[in-house]
């Protein structure tokens, strides 16, 4: 079976490159799909996930064997690409503020529809796709550290726990900022939702 | 469809309780509200249904790219081959801000303190006032070759010096000027007949105070 993540790393330790070989070829799509969902240039997140690599295995003596290695991993990941959105809001480019006062409109008039139009089918269906690709659309209207969220719950399954950990939240925000950023996108991805129907006219079936 | 009151309880938990994040108590809450709300119900499927998507679509947007040489890329940069040393030096600074923005900052500020304190205290020990400034200590004596004139350095009991000046021709010089300190010199360095030529401490050449380095005050 594959071994495990903290005998790799303390491979690494001990000078063994291949150890750190295996760390990324497990990892490496993952943190490029994070890369990508927060950033939504393709090469800004090839380049953030090489990065990110470098950097663990640069301080990997300075990470503690007391949290998991792909909490880790994913911290540095998110911080790197938070610092080059503040950089380009910095520059004049997109800053989304977000208030989670505020009261949430989840499309009330949709109630059902994305679910029930996609189903559980994990098929690629055709509107399944088009939908899949407005996707990092949507997530780029979603606050940074929301994103943040969503996306290592998504990409990486992360419990609430390891969520907080890996982000240094409590649960609680986890929670919400999780409740929010969903919210969030299915607005969006019903927007779309809506203009599909009306252009097909496919209506409520 | 959004009549029920309860909804406003239920909405802000169907995210955890499809991501399994829920307490048992809460589950059995929510399932009893799911059977009997439609609308919550719908809500429900969305999410799930948007998690879906979200794992497709990212899924999507990674096959399309060649992870074929991304190994080899990291690994080239993590075996050294060593960047030059200033920027290493600019890289590793800007990645302690990055990181340890706080412990930087905080450290930055420590230092900032510390030059505050420490730059008066080594100018001020750069320039010992008068001849009784008690830091000095001597760490040379000499005489210029023609000037005729000859050190004594004298300790005291208290580990100070006294460092006398000596005319080696002043047998001329009748020795007046310097009565004061020279008689209570002359009972002390019988050996030297030369009057000394006043108790002038620190005015031979380069006699210099100590210890630039930033001990601040102490000796």
């Amino acid at each position: 079976m594959a071994t495990d993540d903290l005998t790799l790393v303390k491979r690494v330790r001990d000078g063994d490159q291949r150890a750190f070989k295996l760390l990324v070829e497990r990892y490496q799509r993952k943190v490029y799909a994070v890369a990508l969902g927060m950033l939504k240039d393709k090469e800004e997140a090839m380049d953030v996930s090489q990065e990110a690599f470098v950097k663990v295995y640069k301080y990997l003596d300075h990470f503690k064997g007391d949290a998991s290695f792909y909490t880790w991993l994913y911290r540095i990941t998110v911080n790197i690409c938070i610092d080059i959105i503040r950089k380009r809001a910095g520059a004049g480019g997109e800053a989304v503020e977000f208030d989670e006062t505020m009261p949430m409109d989840v499309s009330e008039a949709n109630i059902g529809a994305l679910g029930s139009r996609l189903g559980t089918n994990p098929q690629k269906s055709a509107l399944r796709r088009e939908l899949a690709e407005k996707i990092q659309e949507a997530l780029a209207a979603v606050p940074e550290k929301h994103r943040a969220i969503l996306l290592l719950r998504e990409v990486e399954g992360m419990s609430y726990e390891d969520l907080s950990r890996t982000l240094d939240i409590p649960k609680g925000t986890v929670m919400s900022r999780l409740f929010h950023a969903r919210a969030k996108v299915q607005k969006i991805l019903s927007q779309y939702l809506e203009l599909d129907e009306a252009k097909s006219g496919v209506g409520s079936e | 469809m959004a009549g029920n009151p309860a909804c406003e309880r239920f909405i802000p938990l169907l995210s955890p309780y499809i991501d399994g994040e829920i307490s048992p108590t809460e589950r059995v809450n929510i399932e009893r509200h799911l059977s009997a709300c439609k609308a919550c119900t719908g809500r429900a499927a969305d999410l799930r249904a948007e998690s879906g998507l979200l794992r497709v679509g990212l899924d999507m947007a990674v096959d399309e790219v060649d992870f074929k040489d991304f190994t080899q890329k990291v690994m080239a940069r993590v075996t050294p081959e060593k960047p030059p040393l200033l920027e290493r030096l600019r890289l590793s600074l800007s990645e302690m801000f990055l990181y340890q923005r706080t412990a930087m900052v905080s450290s930055l500020a420590t230092a900032a303190v510390l030059m505050l304190v420490a730059v008066p205290l080594l100018l001020g020990s750069r320039a010992p006032t008068g001849y009784a400034g008690e830091r000095m200590t001597v760490q040379a004596v000499r005489t210029y070759e023609p000037a005729k004139v000859a050190p004594v350095v004298m300790e005291t009991d208290n580990g100070s010096t006294i460092i006398w000046l000596v005319d080696q021709d002043s047998h001329s010089h009748g020795a007046s000027p310097a009565l004061g300190g020279g008689d209570e010199a002359q009972s002390d360095e019988l050996e030297m007949e030369e009057a000394p030529l006043g108790n002038v401490p620190q005015k031979t050449l380069p006699a210099k105070k100590d210890d630039p380095a930033p001990k601040g005050g102490s000796l």
